[in-house]
């Protein structure tokens, strides 16, 4: 129940955007302050009275929907899911804070933002693959309309392609979906289809491509990346908080959460495939993202990287290694949301998101560029900071797994140390370029309070990564017995 | 034959659709053009037909009539409720165009009459029966597309509508009188008898004519070339109810004869309906690409859409035979739905795509429903074009066949070639400056309540979507 009403709140919050009719500014920013922390609220109530058993019936709801085909409303919260379901109310928050660049039609933009908090945190509370699609489904729209009403001159046509290749994967996925529950009683809950039901090998092979190709467009993984950068570098800040740190976990979280545990057999022979996706990802992205003249992109490519880590993590098929995936998923976010936040505030003191055009903004802002060298250094994998814990996890459980892959992910966090290091030294340290002034100083107090938590959590989940962990160890052990993984 | 107190009851929503048609008629030659009243008692009209087609659905009423020629079944009833409520909404929807005309009572009167005509055709059990009530409700239909008079594009349609109707209504015969000569009855129980193991040549060309006769009145391709000259003449209203109503009759009667008709020869016509389905979804897709104008676009698109619904007829076998019959009947409400929705926008926004630029700016609420009705026809969960599909894929994977299969990838190709047309609309209204200062066109109360509401059901649809299905689970054809 408590789920139910946390996943649908943000249905409260569209209503009252829409009635706030000719509310200036400062009010509607405000009201939706207000309505982005309730469900942030509820998942900090979940996680200190239920943390420790998210199976109790007061989070769990399920009743039929579709009898006749066995799809219900099911939903509930897990080891798997918990993590993102946090880092959703959380981000959703943040994006409120940061939409400062925001300035027209501010309500519609946040009732938008709003609707598709409700899909994301319905995604990691579902517990039918039905409504799994629905509620990933619900986010498309949504998404499609922040980028494409309030991104930059270039949005539409990023926009579009973001919708056309994202629809084209969940398209195949949901069909996906429709025949593994068709064939399987019909029935589509998640928890009935564990381990596959009844299905043959060659059934559930057959099944898996198109789950797998469906959520690894979502992700992406790289030879199907390309609508990425064009949306990530057209969206307003606030957006790119939620594009980047929640949407690609969709994906990934699709993959354990239903691909690996309810198709072991049809996954089995496409995780070679997947940690090789995973290493190309990494190698891939920090070589472009080392090339790339402007900071926004950089951070885009440097994203692309950190997710190969997650799909090494989960094709390793091993406690180690999907523990760090799962945990990768939330300190990806963490970083990522926290690298676009500052960007936008550079480009808005400066005017310029040009790597060559910047220097010294150690000096001349620093908050902004200590932060800066923070996010940096975590999404570099530095110890100490929670990033470190989680790819060492997917990179030590990929080894066991795929020794060589292993040995090559290990690389491209040399390589990403390399394109990182450069860029911190190319922007925040060095002589200040007097070409590009810095105005209005550094970060104010309503940045400070959209960038401080992110960079709190990192230190924290860093030192203290048990705080995760122990959340999502006993349902991540399932899902490595379901493949056969220790 | 005899004709009893319960023939009455059994045609009580044919009746009071009828006595409205006439009454609208009749107020209309006496009360003042402008006054609304025909439009408020053609509405009532159409709500009392739905009353009555749910009293006797919740009554439980069954049985045959006319020596078994007229069946009332759940299925039948269940598609009647679809047409009163199609007829309701269009109606209130022709409401500010009627005005301007002075011609209302006709057209709302035609409207009532193909309601009937479509109401009728449904319980046909015979095959001649189908016939009569197909013409019923193709006749008013020429009139209605021809209606405006003051564009040129009105007569235009109406005629080429009028000359490629009456085509498909010869082959339509020719394939009946085929089928008859074949089993030596138009009764369905009869002719299944006739229609088993190897069909004789004779029997296999009446088949394919009586369904491209179909295929000529659900606008399946290579039979379509009608259909956008017809929704881009008609008023928008008729449009709206053309593209829904008939041709959910259509599909319902052309699923009634093959499985209670031709049961035997399920191989034959699931191949037939696999192939013209794959062949219209792809030309109805192809060419909405190419419009600008929105009102041929969506004629275009329910070419694609009456693809995807014949998808779920090459699903009509083995395992997945009930799925099927449930897909068709909730894709036909689902679509219902959604497609009269973006119609009626048509009315309050206008019909070039241009028009629709800035929108959101100038009256968000509007903007908003023709977003979620685009979503739904794209197929976007949770609104309600997404459980029609799903329905329709469901029913390909369980039927296990090849041929079935291949046709619901198609389905899933298609679903995606369709994005940037549909959304091509929601990108003008959210991403495009305005360029006219439009100023919305007044006395459109009746039509915006018609939208709102619409957008509203097509959005909740998920909640309908179960009763639907017990429904449909219980229409008992098989």
């Amino acid at each position: 129940m408590i789920t139910t009403i946390t996943v649908f709140f943000p249905l409260v919050g569209v209503l009252i955007m829409l009635l706030l009719g000719n509310a200036d500014g400062r009010t509607v920013r405000n009201t939706a302050l207000g309505v982005a922390a309730v469900p942030l609220l509820f998942v900090l109530y979940i996680y200190f009275v239920h943390g420790s058993n998210l199976d109790a019936p007061l989070l769990t709801q399920s009743f039929d929907w579709i009898s006749s085909l066995g799809i219900g409303y099911r939903v509930g919260l897990d080891g798997l899911g918990f993590g993102m379901f946090f880092l959703t109310a959380l981000l959703t928050l943040i994006a409120v804070v940061a939409a400062w660049d925001v300035q027209e039609n501010l309500r519609q933009y946040f009732a938008i933002l709003f609707v598709a908090e409700l899909g994301m945190l319905g995604v990691f509370a579902a517990q039918d693959l039905i409504l799994f699609y629905v509620f990933f489904e619900i986010t498309l729209v949504p998404m499609y309309l922040l980028v494409g009403v309030w991104g930059d001159e270039n949005r539409r046509r990023a926009a579009t392609r973001f919708f056309i290749y994202t629809f084209f994967g969940s398209t195949v996925m949901v069909a996906g979906f429709l025949a593994f529950g068709i064939l399987s009683g019909p029935n589509f809950s998640i928890e009935a289809l564990q381990g596959g039901g009844e299905l043959s090998r060659a059934a559930q092979i057959a099944i898996a491509a198109p789950i797998l190709f469906g959520l690894l467009v979502k992700v992406p993984a790289v030879p199907l990346h390309s609508w990425l950068l064009d949306v990530y570098v057209s969206s307003p800040t606030s957006t790119n908080v939620v594009l980047s740190g929640i949407l690609p976990k969709l994906g990934t979280y699709g993959l354990i959460k239903i691909a690996v545990p309810l198709l072991p057999a049809g996954v089995e022979p496409f995780l070679p495939l997947m940690a090789i996706l995973g290493v190309v990802n990494i190698i891939y992205g920090a070589f472009v993202a080392f090339m790339q003249p402007d900071l926004k992109a950089l951070v885009a490519y440097s994203s692309i990287g950190t997710l190969g880590f997650i799909l090494l993590g989960i094709a390793s098929g091993n406690t180690l290694g999907i523990n760090g995936a799962v945990m990768q998923q939330v300190t990806h976010g963490l970083y990522s949301a926290l690298l676009f936040i500052l960007v936008g505030i550079i480009a808005s003191r400066t005017g310029t998101r040009r790597i060559a055009e910047l220097g010294g903004l150690a000096a001349r802002m620093p908050w902004v560029g200590g932060l800066l060298a923070l996010g940096a250094l975590a999404a570099m994998g530095l110890p100490g900071l929670a990033v470190f814990v989680s790819e060492f996890m997917s990179i030590m459980g990929g080894y066991t797994t795929f020794p060589v892959q292993g040995v090559l992910a290990a690389l491209g966090i040399v390589l990403g140390a390399v394109y990182i290091l450069f860029m911190l030294q190319r922007t925040i340290f060095g002589p200040p370029n007097p070409a590009t002034p810095v105005v209005a100083g550094d970060a104010g107090p309503t940045e400070m309070a959209a960038v401080v938590p992110l960079a709190l959590l990192l230190v924290v989940l860093g030192i203290f990564p048990s705080l995760l962990i122990n959340v999502q160890q006993p349902a991540v052990r399932l899902v490595a017995a379901a493949i056969g993984g220790s | 034959m005899e004709v009893t107190a319960g023939t009455f009851v059994a045609l009580l929503p044919e009746l009071v659709a009828f006595v409205f048609s006439i009454i609208v008629l009749m107020v209309g030659v006496f009360s003042p053009r402008t006054s609304g009243l025909t439009t408020g008692l053609a509405a009532f009209g159409s709500l009392a037909t739905f009353a009555a087609a749910v009293l006797l659905l919740a009554a439980r009423f069954e049985g045959s009539f006319f020596g078994g020629g007229y069946v009332v079944d759940d299925f039948a009833l269940y598609f009647k409720l679809i047409i009163a409520l199609s007829a309701f909404f269009a109606i209130l929807g022709a409401a500010r165009w009627s005005e301007q005309t002075g011609d209302a009572p006709e057209y709302l009167s035609l409207i009532l009459s193909v309601a009937l005509g479509s109401m009728l055709l449904v319980s046909m059990r015979d095959l001649f029966g189908v016939f009569v009530a197909i013409e019923l409700a193709t006749i008013p239909s020429y009139a209605l597309v021809a209606f405006d008079r003051r564009r040129r594009e009105s007569p235009e349609g109406g005629m080429k509508y009028l000359l490629t109707g009456m085509i498909a209504s010869s082959v339509l015969l020719y394939g009946i009188v085929l089928v008859y000569g074949v089993s030596g009855s138009a009764d369905l129980a009869q002719v299944a008898l006739a229609f088993t193991g190897q069909l004789s040549p004779v029997a296999l060309l009446g088949l394919v004519l009586l369904v491209s006769g179909f295929a000529f009145k659900v606008s399946a391709a290579p039979f379509h070339f009608w259909t956008p000259d017809a929704y881009q003449g008609a008023p928008t209203s008729a449009a709206a109810f053309l593209s829904v109503a008939p041709k959910a009759a259509s599909f319902a009667i052309l699923l009634r004869i093959l499985l209670e008709g031709m049961p035997g020869a399920v191989e034959t016509w699931t191949a037939v309906m696999a192939i013209l389905a794959i062949v219209t979804m792809f030309v109805g897709n192809l060419l909405a690409l190419r419009q600008r104008n929105v009102r041929r676009m969506l004629g275009y698109s329910s070419i694609a859409h009456s693809g995807y619904i014949l998808v779920a007829f090459a699903a009509l076998r083995g395992a997945g035979a009930e799925t099927a019959v449930q897909a068709v009947l909730i894709y036909s409400a689902a679509y219902a739905v959604m497609n009269l929705g973006a119609f009626l926008v048509l009315d309050l926004v206008g019909e070039e795509s241009k028009s629709f630029n800035g929108l959101f700016g100038t009256s968000p609420g509007i903007a908003l429903c023709m977003t979620i009705f685009m979503a739904a026809l794209v197929g976007i969960p949770p609104f309600s074009g997404f459980f029609g599909k799903a329905w329709v894929i469901a029913a390909g994977a369980q039927s296990g066949s090849i041929i079935a299969i291949v046709a619901v990838a198609a389905l899933v190709i298609n679903s995606v070639l369709s994005v940037p047309y549909y959304f091509g609309i929601i990108r003008n209204m959210f991403f495009e400056e305005a360029t006219t200062g439009d100023i919305e066109p007044k006395g459109m109360g009746a039509a915006k309540f018609s939208v709102y509401a619409l957008a509203v059901v097509t959005t909740l649809f998920a909640l309908f979507v179960g009763p639907l299905a017990a429904l449909a689970g219980a229409s008992g054809l098989l």
